[in-house]
């Protein structure tokens, strides 16, 4: 019980909150652009929320409607951004987007600056972190079936009527309060919200959770996170080495198996 | 006035750098449509090997601009055969992806064997703007003519041009440019870091998308512009700022010009 309580919980809450946003990350992407900006996006509402708690007394679920809220109005404008572009410059935009919004958090002394802000009150527990997870994975699983989600084949969609230049604003939109709604959880948990949870790196970890487990089925990203974040950890590698290998997996990922471990195909 | 003109030097320095790491993106892009994110590593790469060069070999400038620009070639051809080569000529994003994980794991690797912070590097003769000067300007005339070859790379190859020798040659020349690059910038700020290469890499590209890379000239002057209007920024305005001025400029670029100020060949 004690080890569950010192080893397992810490590790699926984690492992739980990165499933959350990678799925965000997951909807974002299947209408097309790559997005390096997630880890931003859930920063985002990870200050929002953690303010509202901590500084005006807001209860929790209020806190993460107003992160979300944040994290989809702010997607949704980044996607009207690039929707003209093409998907390596989109990428890169994103990619400056999230770095600026990092710096901007490291510069603005009301939310800690660079020593981050602290003190916000422990409100995610485990089964509230699954049960998200769960709602998550149904709008997952409802949007690959939906109108939005034939937005991934672009043809496919102005045929049937789909105003897409709308479906790709809005869908960046919707994954990112998803990844916003993960930060606030996130906050609530680690109880420190910092600038550096919004760089670069970090957004590259949920990439490399969608592309190594595919990013064609909901299935896929699920996996990813989980098997990558709790797998480390069973095998106990220090942080260094985890980006490392890392590393390594995303190129060799990319370039045998492309479509990631799970495919449509092999759900079926 | 004095502190103008020191700012706007400064700037040309640290601009230079963004121009001849800029260089080697858009060689490497418009040769083989290969973004190349592994491309900032060889840079910080050039700067541990003239820390290395300097602490176990030769303190003459010129011994440790060719150590560092070695290493960083070495590194160049290693990533070119194992990352480069497999998925070159597929869609664009997958090289892009490809590239990025070998380059977090090239950080994180030196991050490893150097430390997580910055090593002191001696200080050595700063006759460094020229000789980059210099290089930038040979390898333009160089890249013009490769581009030329590689302008259809299936006709290239039926005329018997060497494709993979193409390949390592570009990445190599583009590799050996970021490693005098990382030597400049080693020397100038005598210290090297396992991610010094990220925001310059980062920035470098962003020259190189706000000037196009239809015209090797127009990047390397957005590059010098970037440094000096950084450095403007840096001593009138706020140096914590500073950062945010190349993605400011790139944003508005982007939305208003696409294809950035002096046009770009499609992906």
């Amino acid at each position: 019980m004690s080890d569950f309580a010192t080893f397992w919980a810490p590790v699926l809450i984690t492992a739980g909150i990165n499933s959350i946003i990678a799925l965000g990350l997951y909807i974002t992407m299947s209408s097309g652009p790559l997005s390096v900006a997630h880890a931003a996006l859930a920063g985002m509402g990870g200050y929002l929320g953690a303010v509202l708690t901590t500084n005006f007394g807001w209860p929790f679920p209020l806190a993460i409607l107003a992160g979300m809220l944040l994290g989809f109005v702010t997607g949704a404008l980044l996607g009207l951004l690039i929707v003209r572009m093409n998907e390596l410059v989109a990428g890169l935009t994103t990619l400056g987007f999230g770095e600026t919004m990092a710096v901007i958090a490291f510069n603005i002394d009301y939310i800690g600056g660079a020593n981050a802000f602290t003190g916000i009150p422990l409100r995610t527990t485990l089964p509230l972190v699954y049960v998200v997870l769960a709602v998550i994975l149904f709008v997952a699983w409802r949007y690959d079936h939906s109108r939005l989600g034939y937005a991934d084949s672009p043809v496919t969609a102005d045929a049937m009527g789909i105003d897409i230049t709308w479906v790709k604003s809005i869908t960046f939109g919707i994954g990112a309060a998803i990844a916003a709604l993960g930060g606030v959880l996130r906050a609530h948990y680690i109880l420190v919200q910092g600038p550096e949870d919004m760089g670069f790196f970090i957004s590259v970890g949920f990439l490399i959770f969608v592309v190594f487990g595919g990013s064609y089925v909901f299935w896929g990203p699920l996996f990813g996170a989980m098997t990558l974040t709790i797998l480390p950890e069973l095998l106990r590698f220090s942080a260094k080495d985890r980006f490392i290998i890392y590393g390594v997996l995303l190129t060799v990922m990319v370039i045998l198996r492309p479509q990631g471990l799970i495919t449509r195909r092999s759900m079926r | 006035m004095e502190l103008f003109l020191q700012q706007v030097l400064n700037g040309l320095m640290i601009g230079s750098t963004y121009a001849v790491v800029a260089l080697g993106f858009s060689l490497v892009f418009s040769v083989m449509r290969v973004v190349n994110m592994a491309h900032p590593e060889f840079f910080m790469a050039g700067a541990f090997g003239a820390y290395l060069t300097i602490r176990h070999v030769t303190t003459n400038f010129f011994g440790v601009l060719a150590g560092g620009m070695l290493v960083a070639a070495v590194i160049g051809l290693v990533v070119e055969r194992l990352a480069i080569r497999p998925v070159r000529g597929r869609y664009v994003m997958i090289p892009f992806i490809a590239t990025s994980g070998v380059g977090i794991a090239l950080q994180h690797l030196a991050e490893r064997v150097f430390g997580s912070d910055p090593v002191a590097i001696p200080p050595v003769v700063p006759t460094v703007s020229y000789t980059l000067g210099q290089l930038s300007v040979r390898n333009t005339k160089w890249g013009r003519a490769t581009r030329a070859v590689a302008e259809r790379p299936e006709v290239a190859a039926a005329f018997g041009v060497d494709v993979n020798f193409v390949s390592r040659l570009t990445i190599g020349i583009s590799a050996l440019m970021a490693g005098a690059a990382g030597v400049s910038i080693g020397i100038l700020y005598t210290s090297a870091w396992a991610f010094m290469g990220l925001l310059y890499g980062l920035k470098s590209f962003v020259c190189m998308l706000v000037a196009g890379n239809r015209h090797i000239e127009g990047v390397m002057a957005i590059g010098l512009l970037l440094g000096v209007l950084e450095a403007l920024v840096s001593g009138y305005v706020s140096s914590t700022l500073r950062d945010a001025v190349a993605f400011g400029v790139l944003v508005v670029v982007l939305v208003f010009k696409p294809g950035g100020l002096f046009g770009s060949y499609s992906v």
